[in-house]
């Protein structure tokens, strides 16, 4: 048994009222929206556990309501939403609602830290047209990884009334990696030794690779059947380049929910933080069996790249079960209709050039403005990587869209709040600050980069701008 | 090594001219008929110390501004050197945004020369201290990759090392040209780069117990 399968030993902390979807098995189908707004009111703590992640040795973490991942938020377009967050760690914390377009004050960035034993309520309404695949973690001052670490993180799906793959069967799967001691203790070596060094140029990385907090779990399909999975990337740094073996993937969506039709793909780059939707169709004879892996993919500076680097690690199995082959249910041809921004009305570019842990040269400052702009604009965002590791971009609070990476056009219309930047290239996107003035950060998602101040502050002030 | 390097830098320059499809940009905000008198001194300045100080014999063109791949960095494995069990590849100095140094500083530049500190990886501040976690010098240093001879040149004058950033930045035209990182030790070479292997900056008063 995997040492992350274990129950948590505080099992009275599991007691949630959030909506749980099953991890790691499959998840009934997604029931339709209600034409009205729900009011949809959740309890959330943070707080210390002890999971047997070793043989006989309980090991300290920290958990949501009780659970390594923490419980999924299955919401639904056009919720009024209130989280009422305890905060029972020993430490200052926060909850960011990664992905969300919501108010300033509800975004759990580290202008809003949560200090032991203080409650914090954090409300927002989830917009029509964001249905998709999303995450919460702790965002506080300069210790998001060590918190992430320790297993505060959790997914979020967000349900449309429209849902064209709604029938269809769903697993969300939430990849992470972790490293132990010796003793059975989460592994955070001293900065200043060479091991320390690699997680702070790297992201902490470990051999421990997990899915939804357990090691090479079991999934199951049958023959003929068509999954819809959902996949997020809850690691500091590690990046999954996904691969089925022996099947490719329909690619459905990204960050910020679907697309406008289904791409066939062979593999798919997974950068932390980022999620991708797409369908495995159970091509496979019943009975058998294959494995959802991880390919090499060389994000690295030679100088701190692991040894094993490129080797393919299986993350987990997926079997066919003995019945007999299903006929496969129709698919729709398109999705949905993805609108994209209009690039004309863009009234400013932004330069943003990532360095190893800097950001247009400097260090993160929260006293600092580093971006400043007014609601309702347009703005296109070019960000250039110029240093020989990829960096994976955050915008808190706006989704964007992608127009082209190192000039190549984007092939398609997609709806993102993460972009991978890779080595000495440069992505463009374009967004519109639609609403909720306030200061929004801006960073690498490696969290040992974020951490360490390759973040910056983007100031959107409230006086809309005319329109033109 | 030397003889590595050497043979390295010259069987690069003979392979030049047939390797690399290098793309080039024209200069942008100068007046096309202008370009001598834009040309200030500062610039001509670091275009001598840069050609005087074998920057191409590296970093590609050996010592002729003329030469395809002046300054654009390794375009062919005969230009990079073995370092015991690392290779190290000589980077694009061209002003290019993502590939060279567009998007750094000419003070970013100018530590790199003086301090040895990875542009791309030290904030762009002006350098209080001259060793690690003094003043604001990086408690943990990334420095260049070995055999950059920052350790000699940055006992040049300020303004020497301010006029090869000039040069750089803005008296080259960009090329694009992706070089791989170098190899090196996980610590950036901070272990090769302590005072007792490289002394000290500024180096000892005249006349030491070797000097009359």
């Amino acid at each position: 048994m995997s040492p992350w399968s274990a129950a948590p030993l505080f099992a009275a902390l599991a007691s949630s009222s959030l909506v749980e979807v099953a991890r790691g098995q499959l998840a009934s189908a997604a029931a339709p929206a209600p034409a009205t707004a729900r009011s949809v009111e959740l309890s959330l703590s943070a707080s210390p556990a002890r999971l047997i992640l070793k043989a006989g040795v309980p090991t300290p973490v920290f958990s949501y309501n009780g659970t390594v991942p923490g419980p999924t938020l299955d919401l639904r377009e056009g919720d009024n939403v209130t989280i009422r967050f305890r905060n029972e760690l020993p430490v200052a914390t926060t909850v960011h609602w990664h992905g969300f377009h919501l108010p300033f004050e509800s975004d759990g960035s580290p202008f809003h830290p949560v200090a032991p034993g203080e409650t914090y309520e954090y409300r927002f309404t989830v917009p029509p047209g964001t249905a998709g695949t999303y995450w919460y973690h702790p965002h506080p001052d300069h210790s998001t990884g060590a918190q992430v670490a320790r297993g505060l993180y959790g997914a979020i799906i967000v349900r449309a009334a429209d849902d064209p793959l709604a029938a269809l069967p769903e697993q969300v799967l939430i990849l992470s990696d972790n490293r132990l001691t010796p003793e059975g203790e989460i592994d955070f070596p001293d900065p200043h030794s060479m091991h320390g060094r690699r997680d702070r140029e790297n992201g902490r990385e470990g051999e421990l690779l997990l899915v939804n907090g357990k090691v090479l779990p079991t999934l199951t399909i049958r023959s003929g059947e068509v999954q819809r999975w959902r996949v997020i990337n809850a690691s500091a740094g590690r990046s999954y380049r996904l691969a089925l073996a022996g099947q490719t993937l329909l690619h459905v969506g990204s960050d910020g929910g679907l697309f406008e039709r289904p791409v066939e793909v062979s593999e798919l780059l997974v950068s932390p933080s980022e999620r991708v939707e797409f369908l495995v169709r159970g091509s496979g004879a019943p009975g058998s069996s294959t494995a959802l892996q991880a390919l090499p993919y060389d994000r690295y500076v030679p100088q701190t790249r692991p040894e094993n680097w490129n080797e393919v690690r299986n993350l987990a199995t997926l079997e066919y079960t003995s019945e007999p082959p299903m006929t496969p249910p129709p698919l729709p041809a398109t999705l949905r209709k993805v609108e994209p921004i209009d690039t004309t009305l863009a009234t400013a570019t932004r330069v943003i050039v990532l360095g190893q842990g800097l950001i247009n040269g400097k260090v993160m400052d929260m006293s600092r403005v580093d971006v400043s702009t007014t609601v309702g604009a347009t703005e296109i965002w070019q960000v250039e990587n110029v240093v020989g590791m990829d960096h994976p971009f955050h915008l808190h609070g706006f989704r964007f869209q992608v127009l082209d990476r190192n000039g190549v056009p984007e092939p398609f219309l997609s709806w993102k709040d993460m972009v991978n930047v890779p080595k000495h290239e440069t992505v463009r996107f374009i967004v519109t600050y639609d609403d909720f003035p306030g200061k929004w950060m801006f960073h690498c998602h490696i969290l040992d980069h974020e951490d360490h101040g390759m973040m910056g502050v983007l100031e959107i002030r409230g006086d809309p701008q005319v329109a033109r | 090594m030397g003889t590595t390097r050497w043979l390295g830098a010259v069987a690069g320059v003979g392979l030049l001219g047939t390797v690399v499809a290098l793309v080039s940009r024209p200069l942008e905000g100068r007046p096309v008929g202008e370009v001598e008198a834009a040309v200030d001194s500062q610039v001509l300045l670091g275009r001598q110390l840069v050609i005087s100080h074998a920057c191409g014999d590296c970093h590609g063109g050996m010592n002729n501004p003329e030469a395809t791949g002046w300054l654009a960095g390794l375009t062919d494995t005969l230009q990079q050197f073995r370092v015991g069990p690392f290779i190290t590849r000589p980077r694009n100095l061209t002003p290019d945004n993502t590939t060279g140094l567009g998007r750094f500083s000419e003070r970013q530049i100018f530590n790199a020369l003086r301090y040895g500190l990875r542009p791309g990886e030290t904030p762009d501040v002006e350098i209080t201290g001259t060793a690690p976690g003094v003043g604001n010098f990086p408690e943990i240093p990334k420095y260049l990759a070995v055999p950059m001879p920052w350790p000699s040149w940055r006992h040049m004058s300020d303004e020497e090392l301010r006029a090869i950033a000039a040069y750089l930045k803005r008296g080259l035209k960009p090329v694009v040209n992706k070089v791989e990182d170098s190899d090196g030790p996980p610590d950036f070479w901070a272990s090769e780069y302590t005072e007792e292997k490289i002394g000290k900056y500024p180096a000892a008063p005249y006349p030491t117990a070797n000097e009359q």
